[in-house]
This record gives C-alpha cells, structure tokens and sequence, in this order.
C-alpha cells in the first residue's frame, strides 16, 4: 500500500526514495500499467512500448546489482579488505589473511577462466570452474534436500489417527477441534497417500484392485491441482486488485494534470489514471477503425 | 451452441472481471476472516519470542509479487518492533531491498527505533541456495559489510550473532518462489537449530502443507493468509501515533481487497461452472463420433 499521498504534497520530480511518489513518476507508473492492461484488447503499441522499457529495465537493474554484489563488493571485501588484516572469517573459520586472499584469487582465476569459453568454445578452460560449480552445488543440495525434503518428509507424513488434544461435541467447540473430525482428516490422508502412491506402481501388472486404487490416487491428485490452480487464481487476482488499488492512488488531486489540492470531477478527469485510460482507448479504437477501413471488404 | 462458445471473445471474461474489481474495490467495504491454524501458530510463534531475540528476516520477492507479499512484511516488522525483537534483515532476490529499505526507514521511527542497534541490513545476496547455505554457516563471512557499507565491529547487534545461526532465534522469509522457503528449509532448516516461519505467494503455498508443523512452524499463505495475520497482529497498533504506516491501515486495506477477492473467485467459479455444462451439453457423445 502506498503512503497516504495527502499528507505530504509529492514534488514534480523527486529521487528520493522515502518521499511520495513524484508526480512525473505517478504518470509513468499509470501509463506503463494502463500499457500493460491493454494487451488484454490485443497486441499494441502501448503494450510493446511498456514490454520493451520493463525488459530494458530490468536487465540494466538486475546486471548492475549482480556485477555490484557479486563481483566488485566480494572484490573490495575479500581482497582488497582483507589485505590489511591478520586473519579473516572464511567459510565461518578463522585463517590468515594471505591465505584467504590466495583463495580468493583463485576463485577470481576460475571466473576469467569460465568466461574463456566466450572467445574459446572448445577450450579445456572453462570445463574446470564448471566441472568444480556442478560438484559444489550437487553436494551442497543433496545434503541439505535429502534431509528437508526425504528423510524429515516421510516422518512428517506418519502421523497418528487420533488425538489426545481433541474435544468431543459440544456447545462451544468448533467441528475441526473434535476427536471425529480428526481422525476423518487423518483417514483421507492416510487413503490419499497411498492411492497417489499406487498409481505409480508399475512394477505390477494392473489388477481390478490395484487399478481402483490408482483410480482413487488419480482424483486425489486432480483435486490437489484444483487447489493449486485455485491458489494461482487467488495470486492473479490479488495483483490485479493492487494494480487497480494504486490507480486509485493517483487519482488523487495533487497527481491531476491542473494541479492543485482541490478533489472534484474536473481532478479525477485529469488525474493520471482517468486521462491515460481515456487516451489510450480513443487512440486504440482510432487504430481498429483505420484497420477496417485498410481492410478488403467482403467480395 | 457450440458456435457461441467457439467464437465467444474472452475479452468480454477480462472486462467482467474487471469491471468488478474496480467497482467492488472502489465501494471500500471490508470483510473480516476466520484465522487458520497455520496463521494462528506463525502469530504464536512471534509471540512466544523474549523481547530482545534476533530475527532473521528475509526478503525473498521482487515487484511482481509485492503486491501478496508486502503487506505481510510490514505486519511482521511492526509486529516484531512492537515486540522490541531485533532484526537482520537479508535479501536473496536483488530487487528486494529497495522494497525493505523503504519499509524500514518508514516504519523503524514509529517505534523510536536505531540502525545497528534494534536493526540491521545487510542486503542482496547473490548465489540462491549457495547463499543461503553461507548464511547458514557464517553471517560474518557472507556479509562482512551491511547495506550501508558499515563494518560488522561498528554494528552493535551483530555482536549477538555467531556462525551456525547463533543467536538467531527465528527465521522469517518472504518467499515468492526460487530461492525462498524451500531452499531455506533445506539449506538452513535442515541444518540448524532454528525456527522457521513463511510468507509465500499464492503459487506457492500448496508446496508448504507438507512441511508444517514439523520443519516449519507457520505460513501466511498469500493475501488470505496475511490479512489473516494482520488481523491477529492489528491489536499492537494501539501501541502506535496514529498516523502513517500504523498496522491498523495495512489491516483495513487488506480485509478491503480480500471482499473483492472473494467476489472475483465467485465469478470465476461461476464461469467454470457455466463452461462446464455448455461443453457436455454439447459435446457429441464418443459413439456417435465413431459412427
């Protein structure tokens, strides 16, 4: 949610940060949204225009914060920092610095040489820092993946069917605190799980029981993807709802095309989302309307 | 009948849903939720902490998914100031921390709060499950600088925190896919002895029931789940001057957007259903197509 924008009148252009919105920047933000919203009518320049500046945009932003983070902070921190220090924290051990800024350097080395593959294709090169990254990263997720995702997994699933904590019916007792209640859960559960867990058996062959029971597997997971596609739902529309939440924010009359603090008709006309949204409409429908007259007639 | 659906336009779907959007919203009425056990333990978790505990807080989104996730943060900030908890704050997303620099330096003066004291940010973290990895195992080596450029010794609350997540009482990340909440639990969750917590998107939140309550406490699981938390946590805005940022806005403006929410998945139902009975009503049985 956007700061109450009357409580400070936004500046015509402004960079910092902690101030409202500028009034320049309110504009740009209304027409790129506007923009983006008319793809829904068709393909078009507004749209083109706000795709193209959103990828210029964030490649420059994303390219600078990894060559700023990532290369020249580590560059200041781990070597030139460093080479004015006795010891250095290194991997949470404590080593001297000469030997932490050796290994730095050698990793600086594997990166010139990984890059090598950009003039020297099949050069044995980059095959060494990548041969040494895929290595990393295998052992590093399969520690961490096979103990979150397998092994603690599976003791989470085995849960027991009935609860010491649970209440039996009562007045002032909600139907998901009772005993029944849990034990229904934990049952469906239980047959969910190991019908889902059937229907990829194909060790065997596929008898009338088996095949029930991957039958039941198979409406257990079409369910699952209907709660997943109803989650998607609830995402998409909660953007949409922000969206439409801060053009309602710049409706406000200091952002208007006259100026001014004054809320009325004529303010919300020209206030940013209004204007653009009735600017990009005439000039879309001017566009489809010279696209049926270009066009050849029926023969 | 078939011809109406085979040439039915779908902008006419995007208008509706739209339209309805737009006017629901602009009415500005709210609705209240019931709070679900996953919310209620992640309010319970906060609470149970001792004034003075560390959080690691982590911002794990960009633009694209401020619009779930934002709220949820500012609830958590507030909440853990109110509490006098003390954060650090990460981020594995790059275009996070613009986001938790605006909410800190808005939020922070309402509590009379002091960087490097109360809070800490360290910013963006390249490297995904590597980075986090690193976080696990040494704060100092991953950052030996904050946001601001400041050395760790000039950081007073640093001073509490070790390697191998000493000191950190409890993890909380805003998660809008990869890296987030998944890589935390195996990377760190797995590994360490501490507490993890979540605020995931919408997208995201059906890979979470798995993992709850064993390896995480409790989820907000989209806007549902944080107007859900917000509502638990609005009480400490009574601690607050009125005035910007309270939590009480965030709430309000929230239970406001969940009404819409609401009508706009009554609508897509409704659509599903309406599309359902048109396609077998005329759908030409399996037989008869043979024949």
């Amino acid at each position: 949610m956007m700061p109450p924008l009357l409580q400070v009148p936004p500046s015509f252009f402004s960079l910092d940060s902690s101030a409202p919105p500028d009034v320049l920047g309110g504009w740009i933000a209304c027409f790129l949204t506007l923009a983006v919203f008319s793809f829904l009518y068709r393909d078009n320049p507004f749209y083109k225009l706000a795709e193209h500046v959103f990828i210029g945009l964030g490649t420059a932003y994303f390219a600078l914060q990894y060559y700023e983070q990532g290369v020249l902070q580590k560059l200041q921190t781990h070597i030139v920092d460093a080479s004015v220090l006795e010891t250095v924290k290194l991997g949470g051990h404590e080593v001297p610095a000469d030997v932490a800024i050796g290994l730095r350097a050698a990793a600086v080395v594997l990166s010139g040489m990984l890059l090598l593959r950009l003039v020297a294709p099949s050069s044995w090169a980059p095959r060494w820092p990548l041969a040494i990254m895929v290595g990393v990263y295998a052992a590093l997720k399969m520690t961490g993946e096979t103990q979150s995702k397998l092994v603690l997994l599976v003791g989470n699933s085995i849960q027991p069917i009935v609860s010491s904590e649970a209440l039996p019916f009562g007045p002032d007792v909600r139907i998901e605190q009772t005993a029944l209640w849990f034990t229904a859960t934990k049952l469906i559960y239980y047959i969910g799980l190991i019908c889902v867990l059937g229907h990829f058996v194909f060790t065997f062959r596929r008898t009338r029981t088996l095949a029930a029971v991957s039958r039941i597997g198979v409406v257990t997971l079409m369910i699952t993807f209907g709660s997943m596609f109803g989650f998607t739902v609830l995402g998409r529309i909660a953007l949409l709802i922000e969206r439409v939440a801060m053009l309602k924010d710049y409706t406000a009359p200091e952002y208007a095309l006259a100026g001014g603090t004054q809320a009325g008709l004529l303010a919300t006309v020209l206030s940013p989302p209004v204007l653009l949204t009735v600017l990009m409409v005439a000039l879309l429908a001017l566009g489809a309307l010279r696209r049926r007259e270009r066009s050849p007639g029926p023969a | 009948m078939a011809s109406v659906i085979a040439n039915f336009d779908r902008r006419w779907i995007f208008l509706a849903v739209g339209l309805l959007v737009v006017s629901l919203y602009a009415a500005g009425i709210s609705s209240e939720l019931p709070e679900s056990e996953y919310v209620r333990d992640f309010h319970a978790t906060l609470e149970a902490l001792p004034p003075g505990a560390i959080v690691l807080l982590s911002a794990d989104f960009d633009p694209a998914s401020a619009a779930e996730l934002l709220p949820m943060y500012q609830g958590v900030i507030h909440h853990l100031f109110a509490r006098d908890l003390r954060i650090v704050n990460v981020a594995t997303w790059p275009a996070a921390p613009p986001f938790t620099q605006k909410e800190f330096a808005r939020i922070a003066p309402l509590y009379g709060k002091t960087y490097g004291v109360d809070w800490v940010e360290l910013g963006f973290l390249p490297g995904d499950d590597v980075a986090m990895g690193s976080i696990g195992q040494s704060l100092r080596s991953a950052y030996p600088r904050d946001d601001r450029r400041t050395s760790w010794a000039d950081l007073p609350l640093l001073a509490d925190v070790g390697d191998n997540m000493r000191g950190i009482s409890l993890l909380i990340t805003a998660s809008a896919g990869y890296p987030g909440i998944l890589e935390w639990i195996a990377q760190v969750g797995g590994r360490y002895d501490v507490t993890l917590l979540a605020g995931t998107t919408a997208v995201q939140t059906p890979d979470l029931f798995a993992f709850y309550p064993l390896q995480l406490k409790g989820f907000l699981g989209a806007a549902t789940g944080a107007t859900q938390y917000l509502q638990l946590a609005a009480p400490l805005a009574a601690r607050l001057p009125t005035g910007e940022g309270a939590l009480d806005e965030v709430r309000d403006e929230n239970q406001r957007r969940m009404l819409v929410q609401s009508w706009a998945h009554i609508l897509i139902l409704a659509l599903i259903v309406v599309g359902n009975v048109i396609y077998f009503r005329t759908r030409v049985p399996t037989g008869a197509a043979r024949r």
